[in-house]
């Protein structure tokens, strides 16, 4: 696919959710749409290799940012690991699908939700990979607001002192969390020369342009070492009632006019 | 030898054949770790003095199928990462084993921050895990070659000292039980119900009276035995003796098993009270002051009689 594909991709998915919000109500559309374009260049753009009689990816996504899993959802059925009618079903209390992800549901690699786990269990797979001769790579997408967790910077740590250049680290930068702007609520910055400061090969790049994102996770492909990718991103993304709006963490009821506008916009 | 000395030789034994065992350590040893580690570079994953980390990245180890020990003392590895115990054994029902040492106050005089008296209840609310407290090196050997065979969601409590042999031993047909009944039961006796080190002072109390108790050891206090209450049904009075403090600690464990089975005897717990040790002395000055001597233990059974 050409990137004007995926660009358009991107945008289907976030439409396609976004009548998942209008129907349940519930659900976390900002740090999701941030999210999106990540999610589009690591599945489309090959980098999560896909056995197609088994309907099983190779490579693992951990999304430790698991209010956000569900952006995986129309991907997944999409490449037929998720059923059409469980899309469907989804908002059903018999689906199996949920706001937060588990390992229950088909094409999702791990149980989260709390954050701040995910790069600890990438480590541990990366190694058991490492140690089995095993060709297979991790990526864990977490939000910035995990670098809050001390767990976050323990597990980095712990990846660059193994150098695991299996395991790749994607933060999502959006700049927001549930109160407020992280540099309001507690400064995180400079966070590329705090991770960078680690000796972990970093990379920044714009979160939303599929070019640079794919561009750059060949790089961390290539590369002999753990790497990690700075996304910067804006949450909401693509909605410019949610975009950049700490309240559009969770989903919020809307009029007729914002639902309009929104659709017109994510078409 | 250490009960941890033990744990570990059947781990390294096991390792020899099977390359998808892990050992995790958040930097505490133990003779029988520097031969594991030695002997198996790859499979020993120094985790630094991260538990929360070290929880993590052995759910990603189990997630892909390998057999994960890890290991630390007892305060920090149940505490301090027990948000990851849920998340990961917990949540994903992974077969990890945590392998605790130095449970109760025995890290005296290390003080309070190095004691784990709450661990037991913390754990035992963790759902699937199976907890495991034993009295001697041979129970010791038998849980780990058991884990080793089957591995499981366990939590492993060993204690920091030498352990005195059980006479006679735990065996595998009490293995699969989860405890060990010492003394004939008798309607008109009291059970003394106990497990780890202060099962010790519970024997050592009636050495010389031995007849009108019996001892129940109660290595695997979950899941709770099934067979016990078939076996103790006739016993009117129980004392539960734990090195834990009161909330959550072994008489609760008791009382709900035996409410399981719909069995309401009279159960009186003796335990560490509601408070944190700052006392310097050693264990058994602490344990002789907030009343589980062997003496204290001695006289509570008594006065139920």
């Amino acid at each position: 696919m050409q990137v004007n594909d995926l660009v358009n991709l991107a945008k289907k998915y976030r439409r396609e959710i976004f009548e998942k919000f209008l129907e349940t109500k519930q659900g976390h559309p900002g740090s999701i749409f941030s999210m999106m374009d990540i999610a589009v260049s690591l599945y489309y753009g090959g980098f999560l290799r896909f056995d197609k009689s088994n309907k099983k990816f190779l490579d693992k996504i951990l999304i430790s940012k698991g209010h956000a899993t569900s952006a995986l959802y129309p991907i997944l059925r999409d490449f037929g690991v998720i059923s059409k009618n469980e899309w469907n079903k989804w908002g059903k209390s018999s689906s199996q699908l949920r706001i937060f992800g588990n390992t229950s549901i088909p094409g999702i690699d791990i149980t989260s939700g709390s954050l701040g786990h995910c790069i600890g269990a990438g480590a541990g797979m990366a190694i058991s990979y490492k140690n089995s001769n095993q060709d297979k790579k991790v990526y864990v997408v977490i939000s910035e607001g995990e670098l809050y967790e001390g767990s976050t910077w323990e597990a980095l740590l712990f990846a660059k002192h193994r150098e695991l250049a299996n395991l790749t680290v994607i933060i999502d930068i959006n700049s927001l969390i549930i109160l407020g702007n992280t540099s309001d609520c507690l400064n995180l910055d400079p966070i590329k020369q705090k991770i960078s400061g680690l000796g972990v090969e970093t990379y920044e790049v714009d979160g939303h342009d599929i070019n640079q994102l794919i561009n750059t996770l060949q790089i961390t492909d290539d590369s002999k070492k753990f790497t990690c990718i700075l996304a910067n991103t804006v949450k909401g993304k693509g909605s410019s009632i949610m975009e950049n709006k700490k309240n559009w963490h969770y989903w919020n009821p809307m009029n007729k006019n914002e639902i309009s506008i929104t659709r017109k916009e994510l078409k | 030898m250490l009960q941890r000395d033990i744990f570990i030789n059947e781990i390294t034994k096991k390792m020899t054949k099977d390359k998808k065992i892990y050992f995790l350590s958040a930097d505490f040893g133990a003779a029988s770790l520097d031969i594991l580690r030695e002997k198996f570079p790859k499979n020993f994953i120094h985790c630094g003095i991260s538990e929360q980390a070290m929880l993590d990245i052995a759910s990603g180890l189990a997630l892909e199928k390998n057999k994960v020990f890890v290991y630390a003392m007892a305060p920090f590895l149940s505490l301090r990462a027990i948000e990851q115990v849920k998340c990961g054994p917990g949540l994903m029902n992974l077969p990890i084993c945590l392998i605790s040492v130095g449970i109760g106050l025995g890290y005296a005089d290390a003080g309070p921050t190095h004691y784990a008296n709450e661990d037991f209840s913390c754990f035992r609310s963790i759902v699937g895990s199976s907890i495991y407290t034993p009295s001697d090196n041979e129970t010791t050997k038998l849980i780990a070659k058991d884990l080793l065979k089957k591995p499981k969601f366990s939590y492993v409590r060993l204690d920091r000292d030498v352990q005195t042999d059980l006479n006679p031993k735990v065996k595998n047909d009490d293995l699969k039980k989860g405890y060990k009944i010492f003394g004939k039961i008798n309607q008109n006796k009291i059970a003394i119900i106990s497990h780890g080190k202060i099962f010790h002072n519970c024997i050592d109390a009636f050495k010389k009276d031995k007849s009108k108790f019996i001892f129940i050891n109660l290595f695997r206090s979950k899941p709770f035995p099934e067979k016990l209450v078939k076996e103790v049904r006739n016993i009117k009075h129980f004392l539960v003796v734990d090195e834990q403090t009161p909330s959550g600690d072994l008489s609760s464990c008791v009382y709900e098993g035996f409410r399981e089975k719909k069995f309401f005897p009279i159960i009186n717990s003796k335990s560490l009270p509601e408070r944190y040790f700052f006392e310097n002395g050693g264990r058994e000055y602490l344990l002789n002051k907030f009343g589980l001597s062997s003496k204290d233990i001695f006289l509570a059974a008594k006065s139920l009689r």
